[in-house]
């Protein structure tokens, strides 16, 4: 089966290289060829990698990872959710072809996490118009103005996200709704009833409930559509930290800087403060801590960057639930920490070599 | 044959150059400021850019009408008096006969003072040269920020209120686009448009001035 496989695509191979009309979409057909088969290239020179994971097979576990909240989205909003996916990816996808084209580069796999979080991101109401505006402008003003995959600022699913709430916030305030609920769900409805909810976070602003914790574990709560089930965020995210993907000193440190925060804050403030277990279980917060502040991209590269990372990241998250108009923080924390991601690697490096003397520049 | 002639002469290139290649706003990237706060209207881009018009030109004229005058070492507060007289002039003329628009643009008016094109095209220009092309430059300078903000607010106003001109040309079930309305939209889109003249002025062949 494969061995036919890899026979048409390099048939195909030939003919697009002789072709000059097609040869501009070549970086498709090696993203497609690179997608089946790994990359052939053998490291023949000092150093030489024994493990053969790349950029591919590294976005793969994520995605491998992402399933259960993904599957559990299906179940809680119906098979509307997999129409939202599939306009998420191809509308980005086309931004990011016309770009590798344009710059004749290969077609890099970023988006194919990319494509998959912002959906999860997003209400369950949200019209489908929308879903392809965000993930096209995430990825131009997210990722390609800053040059493609690997030199973006800001993680592209959240500046996407951030727009659509920036400039639609009727729909990020009011329109949740409820999931559906035992028996088969949401796996054999187009979207649920227009019964709208407010989620715990919401509540939490207006009456000072608290959710008790089964149920946010469980996710049978109005929330976005993939950080509802918060028992599949936490294996796949756990996941991700064991095969060490996902960097576990960020996840941890953000979520153990938020609990403290919110446990010296619900001590002092009780009715601003949401308590501890409530903040980390409610909202995106656990979605966010193993799935975008880990981007090993817009996040800092050294370790000790890594840990005042997440301890800020937790700090902003509390802070702008508590003391600002938006319930939730997550998203601002983070967009904002990757802007500061940067010098604080700068700080970190200058403070560890300062000793070392400074080559003079010819 | 005759007429083609004064596409090549000195006067029509002073005129024209800051139409395209040396945009105020997007090749030249001054007077950002109020690009980006008074682009959300069209009729306040009008507004502000007409004002412009009226002291870029009026404040040319004097200034290049008194070039001979002004003793270089105070130069540029003898500019900063000519605009700011204009731009009074210009201020109170908005509130007597537009008193809704001069409130929309709020302090902007006033702020034509410390914009970086009237400055610039004194010190570049109008200081330098004869009073008939310094006008036939602050004319093509001024004109260039006019379309500017007007190619920004035309896209501004059209998707954060629906309307063009105060005229509602969305249908009615449109969802405006609030930060449109604010200076996050005017961000990204004066990028795009700074993107699309860089390009296209890149792939212009290079010509002898």
């Amino acid at each position: 089966m494969l061995g036919i496989l890899r026979r048409i695509l390099d048939e195909a191979e030939k003919i697009i290289k002789k072709t000059p009309i097609l040869k501009n979409f070549f970086p498709v057909f090696e993203a497609t060829d690179d997608f089946f088969f790994a990359t052939k290239k053998t490291t023949r020179f000092a150093p030489h990698f024994l493990d053969g994971i790349d950029i591919k097979r590294f976005m793969s576990f994520v995605i491998i990872a992402l399933i259960p909240a993904t599957i559990a989205g299906v179940y809680f909003f119906g098979l509307r959710v997999l129409l939202v996916i599939a306009i998420s990816y191809a509308a980005g996808g086309l931004v990011e072809v016309a770009f590798s084209v344009g710059r004749k580069k290969p077609l890099y796999e970023g988006f194919l996490v990319t494509g998959l979080i912002f959906p999860l991101i997003l209400p369950p109401t949200i019209p489908l118009w929308m879903v392809a505006l965000g993930a096209s402008f995430g990825v131009f003003f997210g990722k390609e103005v800053f040059g493609g995959t690997g030199r973006n600022i800001f993680n592209p699913a959240l500046v996407g996200r951030v727009f659509l709430s920036l400039a639609f916030p009727e729909y990020f305030a009011t329109m949740w709704q409820k999931p559906f609920w035992g028996g088969l769900g949401g796996f054999v409805k187009f979207m649920p009833d227009s019964i709208t909810g407010a989620t715990p976070l919401i509540n939490f602003k207006s009456t000072q409930d608290v959710a008790t914790w089964p149920c946010l574990l469980m996710g049978n709560l109005p929330g976005s559509i993939g950080e509802t089930f918060r028992i599949g965020i936490i294996i796949g995210g756990v996941l991700l930290l064991l095969v060490k993907i996902a960097e576990w000193r960020i996840s941890l440190t953000y979520i153990a800087s938020a609990f403290i925060v919110s446990f010296i804050g619900h001590i002092f403030l009780p009715e601003s403060f949401a308590p501890p277990l409530f903040q980390i279980l409610s909202g995106g917060l656990l979605f966010g801590a193993f799935f975008m502040a880990t981007d090993p991209v817009s996040g800092p590269l050294t370790h000790q960057g890594r840990w005042i990372y997440g301890i800020l990241l937790g700090v902003l998250t509390i802070l702008i639930r508590t003391f600002t108009g938006f319930v939730e923080g997550v998203m601002f924390a983070i967009l904002l920490m990757n802007a500061c991601a940067p010098l604080i690697d700068t700080i970190i490096i200058n403070i560890k070599f300062k000793d070392i003397p400074q080559v003079e520049e010819a | 044959m005759r007429l083609s002639k004064i596409f090549y002469t000195r006067g029509f290139r002073t005129f024209s150059k800051g139409f395209f290649k040396e945009n105020t706003v997007c090749c030249q990237l001054l007077g950002l400021c109020s690009a980006l706060a008074v682009s959300n209207k069209v009729e306040n881009a009008l507004a502000m850019g007409l004002g412009v018009v009226f002291v870029l030109i009026a404040s040319s004229f004097l200034v290049s009408l008194l070039r001979n005058f002004i003793p270089s070492q105070y130069r540029i507060i003898t500019f900063m008096i000519i605009i700011s007289t204009l731009v009074i002039v210009v201020d109170q003329f908005l509130k007597a006969y537009f008193p809704l628009i001069s409130k929309q643009l709020g302090p902007y008016v006033a702020l034509i003072i410390t914009n970086c094109i009237l400055m610039g095209r004194h010190e570049a220009f109008a200081a330098k040269n004869p009073v008939s092309y310094s006008i036939l430059d602050a004319i093509g300078n001024s004109l260039s920020y006019t379309y500017s903000l007007l190619l920004i607010a035309s896209i501004r106003e059209v998707l954060a209120f629906g309307t063009f001109f105060n005229i509602q040309v969305m249908p009615a079930n449109f969802s405006p686009w609030i930060v449109m309305a604010m200076a996050p939209g005017a961000f990204f889109l004066l990028a795009l448009y700074i993107w699309l003249f860089r390009i296209t002025a890149k792939l212009q062949p290079e010509k002898e001035m």
